[in-house]
């Protein structure tokens, strides 16, 4: 059986992020088709953009407390600014250990229930 | 061209009181406001009826709670307005105030902000997010500590002292919520949060009032207040984030802009200000917003710190109340609170808190979205 999403309208079964780029140039993640953030145009002017997923580290953290019982700490926490532009936070694979700003980062997409999967960012191989 | 407040008449602080920030309690959020309040009015030597007008900065009270509020203090019928912009509710409030007395339509208005600690709601915009359910506002700031450490080469235990000078701001405060000293050891010793963040570098979770009263000079003479005590507000700037470079963080690019704005406004240069109030909910928010206002170049905050420049009787005292992290955030009122420190400061009566000299303060405010407020008072 394929394994589900946990946000199939964020990212793709090969950790490719589903971002969107406007007529103006500028590329944004997630995809919405609400209105650009620098020149306003939208609807059929914002089109998707599939992103690769790599891209360089400029902070990452390890949370030891988290309100969310069902959210287990530690884990680690990164800010990923996308080859494509976007800049994304999000949780990295290795849950207790912060990585040097400027690191090189790929999507990953892991297991994180019996039939769930999610995507996580890793160092590049 | 459109004007700034300083093209319209003067306007003053005349009057500022609190309800002390404190830890969650039984307390009604009618007494803490209605306490901050008379205590205004008795500073300002004001009657509740000769308010015009009132702005309540609040954001965790739900739909419309001030006139349940303000009838004790006697429903006169003045015209109420709630102001919610996250932490910069309080803020945004007294801008309102000012501007209201600034066109000319109150001579005398009301800004109070006021909280209890209920949960935050915010409606979905409908985009999701990769881990947003994860990031708490702590969670942002170590992300932040960590980027400034590495850039600037700073340790993790020079931008913790932030916290130890605010404690230390913060016992001298009776309207604090900590009022304790705390050694460098005590703050990284602390339970450890998110990285090197320890619960002493996060502000508290809290609930208070905070109140100020703003005068027009016809005002301040019609009613025979005490003009040698006014403080005048001789800036109000506010702007909101735009699209940045991947790697500039919006905190501190959206401070810079509007220091800018702020400072070009009232014709002050940064070494002018005696002293700041600024957002240092984490400790590393400190650092780089004095060197986003202009005290020093990026990265040069901690010297400063270390140096004691930031302290009461220092080069500027920044946040001499003890800021967001020892005089606490109760929401709406901190950006209330923050221009009662100023004014006190200003007139010369904190008393064991007193920076020397002080003739010149800017008020800081971030809140979530991301919006920036300054206010720049001056003592005439
Ligand atoms: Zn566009």
């Amino acid at each position: 059986m394929e394994p589900t999403l946990l946000k199939p309208t964020l990212y793709t079964a090969t950790g490719a992020l589903l971002g969107g780029r406007c007529a103006c140039g500028h590329v944004f993640f997630p995809m919405q088709t609400y209105g650009c953030e620098v020149c306003g145009r939208h609807g059929a002017d914002l089109q998707p953009m599939t992103l690769t997923g790599c891209g360089r580290l400029l902070s990452s953290t390890v949370v030891h407390l988290h309100a969310d019982k069902a959210r287990t700490a530690p884990f680690a926490i990164g800010k990923v600014a996308l080859d494509e532009g976007p800049v994304v936070r999000t949780l990295l694979v290795d849950p207790d250990r912060e990585i040097a700003p400027g690191t090189r980062m790929v999507s990953r997409i892991v297991p994180i229930g019996d039939s769930t999967v999610d995507l996580r960012f890793a160092l590049e191989d | 061209m459109a004007r700034t407040l300083k093209d319209l008449r003067p306007v003053y602080v005349v009057g500022v009181g609190w309800h002390r920030y404190q830890n969650p309690s039984d307390i009604s959020y009618v007494t803490l406001g209605v306490t901050a309040i008379r205590e205004a009015l008795a500073d300002a030597r004001l009657e509740w009826p000769s308010v015009e007008s009132a702005y309540i900065g609040t954001a965790l009270l739900g739909m419309a709670p001030g006139r349940p509020m303000l009838r004790h203090l006697g429903a006169t019928g003045l015209p109420i307005s709630h102001i919610e912009n996250a932490s910069a509710s309080g803020s945004t409030a007294f801008r309102q105030a000012c501007i209201e007395v600034a066109s000319g339509l109150s001579d005398v208005s009301l800004a109070v902000g006021v909280d209890k600690r209920n949960p935050v709601r915010r409606e979905s915009t409908g985009v999701d997010h990769l881990a947003e359910d994860a990031i708490a506002q702590f969670t942002h700031f170590s992300l932040l500590t960590n980027e400034y450490a590495h850039r600037h080469k700073v340790s993790f235990e020079d931008i913790a002292r932030v916290a130890v000078k605010n404690h230390r701001n913060g016992a001298k405060n009776k309207n604090a919520q900590r009022q304790r000293e705390r050694s460098l050891e005590e703050v990284l010793g602390g339970k450890k949060v998110a990285g090197s963040l320890t619960a002493l570098q996060c502000t508290p979770i809290g609930e208070g009032a905070a109140a100020a009263i703003i005068a027009s000079e016809d005002g301040i003479r019609r009613l025979g207040l005490d003009g040698g005590r006014a403080v005048r507000v001789v800036s109000s700037t506010a702007r909101s984030e735009r699209v940045y470079d991947a790697g500039l963080g919006f905190d501190a690019v959206l401070t810079k802009e509007t220091a800018a704005l702020a400072l070009a406004e009232a014709q002050i240069s940064p070494k002018e200000l005696d002293i700041i109030e600024l957002h240092d909910a984490f400790t590393v928010e400190e650092l780089h917003y004095i060197e986003n206002i202009g005290l020093c170049p990026e990265g040069h905050g901690v010297h400063l710190l270390k140096e004691g420049a930031l302290d009461i009787g220092g080069r500027c005292a920044v946040n001499p109340s003890g800021g967001l992290i020892a005089m606490g955030h109760p929401i709406g009122p901190t950006g209330v609170g923050q221009i009662g420190e100023i004014t006190t400061q200003l007139r010369g009566e904190a008393g064991a808190r007193q920076h020397p000299g002080a003739r010149t303060g800017l008020a800081h405010m971030v809140g979530v979205g991301a919006v920036c407020y300054m206010h720049l008072l001056q003592k005439p």
